[in-house]
């Protein structure tokens, strides 16, 4: 056993595809570690895991990981659709930077995964198939869109299940840590929100990451699969949602109150070892997640 | 030392040595009415050979305790506390923690840092490891740090800049203090830093265990080490672990080994914990992961928790430091003093 050299040991970065959220999050997400988006449907989760996809195949010079993903998703349908157009974008705005054989498409190779032992069975299968990826640039980015999905209806609320629930957690966070240590990959998952009903969460000091700002259209909420998954990311965002009317940017409206009304997006960092809690807008367009810069909001 | 070297006359060196006595040591635990039976010389005589012996013994040695003690190595309380006094503390770069530490973290004691994610523990942990490089001059032990990573939070960037952080504030401290004195100026850089921290990145318990194995070796050829950072002791331990009781077994014998390394090479070791629900009496309670029996192992135990927006840390069990809590906060630069100065230090 020997110790690493730290000065050699520079932690790769997988651009998202916008200049904006990349300085939020210094550069992407992170290799070697895994990141967790927090959100309720609807908030851009699977998007952004959609874009990094087609970004990981940049060359390292232009922020990508010149490198293939790997997409588990275990809720259905897979946005066939929805990643075709973004890769119509990212075509045109990278065609320079991209090998020219070939659609983007390719070099996503999506599963899906319905149980959590299949997803260890499938996680198995990683190394070699890693290891024997001819043709293709080799993969480097693994998603699971989204792991609470597994999770949220198979195991009953008493304290066994949930401890062969937490089991699982650190299992699966753990073989995920090692590929991405072994083969130097980022890692991404996806995770639900559940609404917090308490009126007064933090006084039991059961509290994870600052919940102040976990406020998406109006409720307060937090991460789903609790305290033993929380221990089992590196990083957490938090993407929220909040329905405004354009005139009267104090009111808060939750639900339809017809045209003038127009989402508010902010990702959010909760906790993660490189980067302050911090904030930034962002807008979902046809071509994808943008960030939006403060002074425009203002 | 030898006894050819004591300052007795010749006829009585030559008696002891006749008689068996060759070592100082070997004198260390007789009476001088045995010894006087052995080399058949006055009792008076005996004493003062005991006498000078003694005395050389404390002079010559390292060892302050020599004729007391009765097992090698064993100190009196009053040693003990002479030498705790002048051990060094390894700051944590936040006034009021150190304050509540009692200085910062302790040498010599094995102490556990415990929270609920994104509450800091790696920030503190890789806090101090960058501030036990802290030079002598500036009031630091100026030793090297190990870091064992079993999670994968430690960023190198954030180490930097941490790193750097802590070596403008000995700049700063330099230009306000020692105007006059050139010879301290500093010449770390934060390249250094980073090259003085031996990291080490486990992936399984198998791998942690035989790394703290291993560490003895590795700290006495890296006899500087004077931190071991464990960033968590208990991710692997929390899967693929079906026996409980064998698990106990394995974290205290690494508890004790830890122990045993803080000891023999006076340095410190920070141990970070996950924390885990508990339930008791029905209701649900945040305690520091890894049961009971592991609670028992460490010296001194930190549980750093969210107080509104404000991080504290609270000195749960420590056999000297008073129960207190401390708000911190986890700036850019690193830990720091928390913002709002009221209400800094609650004791209890």
């Amino acid at each position: 056993m020997r110790p690493q050299n730290l000065l050699q040991l520079t932690t790769q970065k997988c651009t998202t595809g916008c200049p904006i959220l990349d300085g939020l999050l210094r550069g992407g997400i992170p290799c070697n570690s895994i990141t967790e988006i927090v959100a309720e449907s609807g908030s851009g989760k699977t998007q952004i895991c959609l874009q990094l996809s087609l970004h990981a195949q940049l060359p390292v010079s232009h922020g990508g990981l010149a490198a293939s993903s790997l997409y588990l998703h275990t809720e259905f349908p897979f946005p066939f659709r929805r990643l075709h157009r973004l890769s119509l974008s990212f075509v045109s705005s990278n065609a320079p930077h991209l090998p020219t054989n070939g659609n983007p498409c390719d070099r996503i190779f999506v599963q899906s995964v319905h149980t959590a032992d299949q997803l260890l069975e499938i996680m198995s299968k990683i190394e070699p198939f890693i290891e024997n990826s001819r043709g293709q640039p080799p993969v480097r980015l693994i998603v699971i869109d989204s792991v609470a999905a597994l999770f949220r209806s198979e195991f009953d609320n008493t304290p066994i299940e949930l401890k062969r629930r937490s089991c699982l957690f650190f299992k699966i966070s753990s073989e995920l840590k090692a590929l991405a240590k072994r083969f130097n990959l980022a890692v991404l998952v996806t995770n639900q929100v559940v609404d917090v009903v308490a009126p007064n969460v933090g006084i039991n000091g059961l509290k994870i990451g600052n919940l102040g700002c976990l406020y998406t259209s109006g409720r307060r909420v937090c991460p789903a699969l609790g305290l033993a998954w929380a221990n089992c990311v590196n990083s957490r965002l938090f993407l929220s949602r909040r329905e405004e009317v354009i005139a009267d940017k104090n009111g808060k409206f939750n639900g339809e109150s017809g045209e003038c009304n127009q989402t508010r997006r902010q990702l959010h960092v909760v906790f993660a070892p490189h980067l302050p809690e911090s904030s930034c807008d962002f807008v979902i367009t046809r071509d994808g997640i943008f960030g939006v810069e403060k002074q425009l909001l203002d | 030392m030898e006894i050819c070297r004591l300052p007795i006359s010749a006829s009585q060196r030559g008696k002891l040595i006749s008689a068996g006595y060759t070592s100082l040591s070997s004198l260390s635990s007789i009476s001088a009415s045995y010894l006087a039976g052995e080399l058949k010389v006055t009792e008076s005589e005996a004493l003062g050979i005991l006498n000078v012996a003694s005395h050389s013994h404390c002079g010559g040695s390292e060892m302050s305790s020599g004729k007391s003690s009765i097992i090698d190595g064993a100190q009196s309380a009053w040693d003990m506390f002479h030498e705790e006094n002048s051990l060094m503390h390894i700051t944590t770069s936040s006034a009021d923690l150190d304050n509540i530490l009692g200085g910062g973290i302790h040498c010599k004691e094995v102490t556990e840092i415990g929270g609920v994610p994104g509450i800091g523990k790696t920030q503190l942990g890789i806090q101090i490891a960058v501030n036990v490089q802290i030079p002598r001059d500036f009031g630091g032990l100026g030793g090297k740090a190990i870091y064992i990573d079993t999670e994968g939070s430690f960023m190198v960037e954030r180490a930097l800049q941490i790193a750097e952080a802590c070596i403008e504030d000995m700049s700063e401290y330099n230009r306000f203090l020692r105007k006059d004195l050139q010879a301290c100026e500093v010449r770390m850089q934060p390249k250094d830093i980073l090259e003085n921290i031996f990291y080490f990145r486990i992936c399984s318990y198998t791998e942690q265990i035989a790394l703290i194995d291993y560490l003895k070796k590795f700290i006495s050829e890296h006899k500087d080490v004077k931190v071991v950072v464990v960033d968590s002791v208990t991710f692997h331990f929390r899967h693929d672990y079906e026996d409980m009781a064998s698990r106990t077994r394995v974290l205290s014998e690494m508890a004790s080994k830890l122990t045993n390394l803080a000891r023999t090479f006076s340095l410190a070791v920070v141990i970070l914990n996950q924390v885990t629900t508990k339930q008791t009496e029905g209701s649900y309670q945040l305690t520091l992961a890894l049961g009971d029996s592991w609670s028992h192992t460490c010296t001194n135990r930190i549980v750093l928790y969210w107080n509104g927006n404000e991080r504290y840390a609270h000195v749960d069990k420590s056999p000297s430091l008073r129960s207190a809590s401390a708000a911190y906060s986890v700036t850019p630069r690193g830990i720091r003093n928390s913002s709002s100065s009221s209400k800094r230090i609650k004791m209890m």
